[in-house]
């Protein structure tokens, strides 16, 4: 499917050599076709790994037994009924949300302060402040974890969702701060400079240059750190006390029992809102852009 | 003049980098602190008090942490190998031959990052287990009279799951700086005759090592201190050290040793980051001249 094939048609040339070169032509080609068959088998093939598991779990979230296993018994939706009668469940998914919820804004505020911070000034301790800031991103989360555990600890303050938001910002905010350092630092400070000139206060360029400049970024990064504070085990499971959120209460049920079908169904549910909102934020980030290099270059951002 | 004008600079920078360096100041290095700290005082449990060694030396005498540690580094490595081993040719192939698939590849690929890492590790599980996928379709086969034990609850298991879970943070940086290669470079070396292992191995892979040290630094390190995933699929034999520390500090509240084993892991991780960012530097250094 890529790279060209070029069908060998040396008539004009004399005996041995255009039998050679046809050959030879024919080879290449041949080979060609097996690059190329190789390199889309390979595709498939990590698709397959990324995704297939995914997909099995969807059709056993559907499937008419306690038991996943093959042969398939049947659809029903009572594993959706079962999830979505589950108090404990809902509670989980709920302070989940509740806490990204919280935790998204922040990040996007810290984040956006922290890349002006980076790429906008020349100081002394630049470096040192960029490498502050790509700290948690660079220290495993069971470390953040443990030592917010302790350190909450040490100062009597009892562990809630409330310590689990604030240690989802400093893992997150990062991120955030990544993703728009990248896209401040593409676009020209003396859009920014001209505008102060020219008179506009600072809310003015603020309001009619930055954010729209910023806009792809702080959407794409609203979704990120989103996703992350949702997703977050290792910090949530050290710093919730008696709370749960979602990914917790996928370990805790799994952890001594059974694969279970309702953890199939709630799983679903949750992992195709989350393709819905990484589609419209790649939307979002690539919007305006045709040509599909900056469009990589933003997602890479992150 | 000069003076005013880098104070009111600083002031400004002040304005924009305060908040967020006094939450990573108290709640980042914070913890991190208290951690050493901990590791250095006797067991509060024993009332004793003091500061002392002990907690590093229980932690690195006992012939079980060791092996732990050991196990750890090799589970780590063998996963990261693997990874690599995908996540190169996967890049090249998206940076130079996906043509229009290319968007959509990396779509995919972020967004198996951005679902729930727990949901993916039991989708594995489903497939690894005794009674699991797999071994259910290998004994209709007739292919096996028994099920595999090894493939749930065993090392093996952690290094596919790892390595599936870590996948799109080893294959972005590379794909990245292979993106920046270029594409004419690999034209010349075709034309010139080189084969493809000749041109990995001469120009892509010298082009693209500041991405593959940045994959080192993003997955390798994170990849010590995992224990979300051996706890699901590990059982004994995939027993890694990030489940060591999650047993003393919660189950056995033993923060001394907790804390000591934590340090050894943090002190790894800034070990192996130096190393890669050096090894970057100097490559660069070296393809620059």
């Amino acid at each position: 499917m890529i790279g060209s094939r070029s069908e060998p048609a040396p008539t004009e040339l004399g005996g041995e050599v255009a039998v050679r070169a046809a050959s030879a032509a024919a080879a290449v080609g041949w080979r060609a076709r097996v690059a190329a068959w190789a390199r889309v088998a390979f595709l498939n093939g990590v698709l397959l790994i990324l995704y297939g598991p995914l997909v099995l779990l969807v059709v056993f979230s559907f499937n008419d037994s306690i038991i996943i296993a093959l042969p398939f018994r049947g659809a029903t939706l009572r594993w959706y009924e079962q999830a979505l009668a589950n108090a404990r469940l809902l509670e989980a998914l709920r302070n989940s949300i509740l806490v990204a919820l919280g935790v998204t804004p922040v990040c996007l505020l810290l984040g956006t302060l922290a890349a002006f911070g980076i790429t906008r000034f020349r100081y002394r301790l630049r470096g040192a402040v960029a490498g502050l800031v790509g700290a948690p991103l660079v220290v495993p989360w069971l470390l953040i974890g443990v030592g917010a555990l302790l350190f909450f600890n040490r100062l009597r303050i009892p562990l809630s969702l409330r310590t689990v938001a604030i240690m989802h910002v400093v893992c997150t905010f990062p991120l955030v701060a990544a993703i728009v350092s990248a896209r401040l630092a593409r676009f020209d400070p003396s859009q920014e400079e001209a505008a102060l000139d020219l008179g506009a206060r600072p809310r003015e360029v603020l309001r009619y240059i930055v954010i729209p400049q910023l806009a792809p970024a702080l959407a794409a990064s609203a979704i990120f750190a989103f996703s992350w504070s949702f997703n977050n085990f290792e910090v949530s499971f050290f710093t919730s006390g008696f709370e749960l959120t979602f990914p917790l209460w996928v370990f805790s049920t799994l952890r001594h029992a059974q694969n279970l079908p309702v953890v199939n169904a709630i799983s679903t549910l949750v992992s195709a809102v989350q393709v819905v909102a990484v589609v419209v934020a790649w939307r979002l980030a690539s919007r305006g852009r045709t040509r599909r290099e900056e469009v990589a270059v933003e997602i890479l951002g992150g | 003049m000069a003076r005013e004008r880098t104070g009111r600079t600083g002031m400004r920078v002040a304005a924009f980098v305060a908040s967020p360096i006094v939450v990573l100041l108290v709640l980042f290095v914070g913890p991190m602190v208290v951690i050493l700290a901990t590791s250095f005082v006797r067991s509060s449990i024993t009332g004793a008090g003091g500061l002392t060694l002990e907690n590093y030396l229980t932690a690195l005498r006992d012939p079980l942490y060791v092996k732990v540690l050991g196990k750890t580094a090799l589970i780590a490595t063998l996963s990261m190998l693997t990874m690599l081993a995908i996540a190169i040719p996967l890049g090249y192939l998206l940076a130079f031959r996906a043509g229009r698939a290319e968007l959509p590849l990396l779509l995919l690929l972020v967004l198996s990052d951005e679902l729930n890492p727990i949901v993916k590790v039991y989708a594995w599980r489903m497939l690894l287990g005794r009674r699991g996928l797999i071994n259910d379709a290998l004994m209709a086969l007739g292919l096996i009279s028994r099920p595999i034990d090894a493939l749930l609850f065993s090392d093996v298991a952690v290094v596919i799951v790892l390595s599936v879970s870590w996948i799109t943070y080893t294959t972005i940086p590379i794909y990245a700086s292979m993106k920046a290669i270029d594409p004419n470079l690999l034209e010349a070396a075709g034309d010139l005759g080189a084969g493809l292992v000749t041109t990995f191995r001469k120009l892509i892979i010298p082009l693209a090592a500041p991405g593959i040290f940045v994959s080192l630094i993003l997955v390798y390190i994170p990849l010590f201190s995992e224990f979300a995933t051996p706890a699901l699929v590990g059982g004994t034999s995939g027993y890694m050290i990030g489940n060591v520390v999650q047993e003393q500090i919660l189950e056995l509240g033993n923060w001394g040793v907790g804390s000591a084993l934590s340090v050894v892991l943090l002190l790894l991780s800034g070990l192996l980051a130096l190393v890669s960012y050096r090894l970057s530097r100097l490559h660069r250094v070296g393809v620059a001249t």
